[in-house]
């Protein structure tokens, strides 16, 4: 009795200080022991007593789990802190600045702060190897704040202004275009006029697309196919708000959460449908974190940030 | 990648602590902060979750005085340790000139310690960078656990899943105690000031 005893003060006092460290699964599976060597002694006075407690400190932690889950990833961000998150960055190192500063501004967009991620993109705009995914990421923070008339404008503005090459500012509009006909917006977007040597060539396309400054075709949408949890077998179309490479962020309203529980972080979604304003085709993707917006104008949405591992 | 003004002669690098969720990272930062007052250059930033979880870093800038001839300024950070912040983390090693690897002595936490090490592996090789050639120091931390009965890896354990290939310097510490943690970042400035002289040539 005396070694059940002590084996038993062990594995509380681990899954406590565990606890403390904030290692939830670790303290969790030391509970569980605790209550599977309870289980096996019958003859213990306090077993039913012992044994509810155990429960009520996992019941516990799962409810920081979840909690923690909630609260997590979106903080209130002071313009001090964005400040900070972009000069930290952009300090870094003069070789990848612009780089940096365009993931900044994807940062920003990520966590709801659209305004100040516009006013970054616009910065990139002057740079001409930037210009096109600064323009592509100002046209999603418009989206992302219900306002396709804004994003409409904002291209027919850089159309009237002359800033955008025609060949940049028609892979802008065959972007934008095919996003609003996916929301079921009609808007015929005046295409700018290509030069000769900008007009699409057939014997020379493929080389044109692998010389341009992406690296990643552009993902406008994806369509998951749930294997698991509430949704399996349903397939769901979501729009991909954001895209860095082949990270891909898309926001999912509050009142659709439930799509949420069968994806949990670091899943793989084996059946995947891309979309792209050139093709679909098929792949698979990991789900790298599901975080709530806490401010701005999608307060309460989520962000649900997958990479893509294969098509 | 360090900042060099030759007419200033002023050097600006950075130092990110990486590991894994949980390990310390921050208060290794938090004990540098309260501790080396007189090397600290301005308040400590931590960009936290409502659980207290590092989100985005930490951020502590440092000076050094002047190294031969060269006024010596060190930015430390922290990367959010934990596995769904893969974007940050790699955010935050850009430009980085000295790891920090802070490893978790608990027995439970040895798989994570090596996936830790290898997600640090493919960030920096991402930027072009080695694990086997940027200046790299390893802590052990928590060893005070092992005070209250906690089942820690033994030292030679934690060489071996983590530093037998590396075979950079490495210390036990806590860092909740304070106990290694100076003589980490030492050994880390140390490495990284030598790589830096190297390629600057700034004492020649």
């Amino acid at each position: 009795m005396s070694d059940f005893k002590q084996q038993l003060k062990a594995l509380l006092s681990e899954a406590e200080i565990y606890k403390g460290q904030g290692l939830v699964d670790e303290a969790k599976a030391k509970y569980q022991s605790a209550a599977t060597l309870i289980r096996s002694k019958e003859n213990i006075k306090n077993r039913d007593s012992l044994l509810s407690a155990i429960e009520t400190k996992i019941n516990q932690l799962q409810k920081e789990r979840s909690a923690a889950n909630q609260a997590v990833q979106s903080p209130r961000l002071s313009s001090k802190a964005q400040n900070l998150i972009k000069n930290l960055f952009l300090a870094a190192d003069d070789e990848g600045k612009d780089d940096a500063a365009l993931e900044a501004g994807i940062v920003l967009a990520k966590l709801g702060q659209f305004d100040s991620a516009i006013t970054e993109f616009n910065k990139l705009i002057q740079k001409d190897n930037l210009r096109v995914a600064a323009a592509k990421n100002i046209l999603q923070c418009h989206l992302a704040k219900s306002s396709e008339q804004e994003a409409i404008d904002q291209y027919q503005r850089w159309m009237s202004d002359d800033g955008f090459p025609p060949k940049q500012l028609e892979t802008i509009r065959q972007y934008l275009e095919e996003i609003l006909q996916q929301k079921g917006v009609e808007s015929r977007l005046p295409a700018p006029k290509l030069e000769p040597q900008d007009r699409p060539a057939a014997d020379l396309e493929l080389e044109l697309e692998k010389d341009d400054e992406e690296e990643f075709i552009d993902i406008t949408s994806i369509a998951i196919t749930f294997e698991s949890g509430p949704h399996k077998g349903k397939t769901v179309e979501f729009e991909v708000n954001f895209q860095s490479g082949n990270m891909l962020s898309l926001i999912i309203s509050k009142d659709e959460a439930d799509l949420l529980e069968g994806l949990d972080d670091g899943m793989t979604l084996k059946e995947i449908q891309f979309f792209s304003p050139i093709a679909i085709f098929n792949g698979s993707a990991v789900v790298v974190s599901k975080t709530q917006i806490k401010s701005g104008p999608k307060q309460g949405d989520y962000c649900l940030d997958i990479r893509i591992t294969s098509t | 990648m360090a900042i060099f003004n030759l007419k200033k002669r002023e050097i600006e690098c950075k130092i990110v602590y990486y590991g894994p969720g949980r390990c310390g990272k921050t208060t290794n930062l938090e004990f540098i902060f309260k501790s080396y007052k007189k090397q600290v250059r301005g308040e400590m930033v931590s960009i936290n979750t409502e659980g207290d979880r590092t989100l985005f870093f930490d951020f502590l800038p440092m000076g050094l005085g002047k190294i031969r001839g060269c006024d010596v300024r060190v930015q430390l950070y922290t990367v959010p340790g934990q596995v769904k912040y893969s974007s940050t983390r790699k955010l935050v090693l850009r430009g980085v000139d000295g790891v920090v690897f802070v490893a978790d002595s608990l027995e439970v936490r040895r798989e994570k310690n090596m996936l830790s090490l290898k997600d640090l592996q493919n960030n920096l090789k991402d930027y072009g960078k080695s694990i086997f050639k940027i200046p790299l120091v390893m802590q052990y931390n928590k060893r005070d656990l092992a005070e209250q009965g906690i089942p820690l890896m033994p030292l030679e354990q934690m060489e071996r899943d983590l530093n037998r290939q590396l075979k950079v310097p490495s210390f036990p510490a806590s860092a909740v105690k304070g106990s290694g943690v100076g003589i980490t970042l030492k050994e880390c400035l140390k490495l990284t000031l030598k790589s830096l002289q190297k390629e600057f040539k700034w004492a020649q």
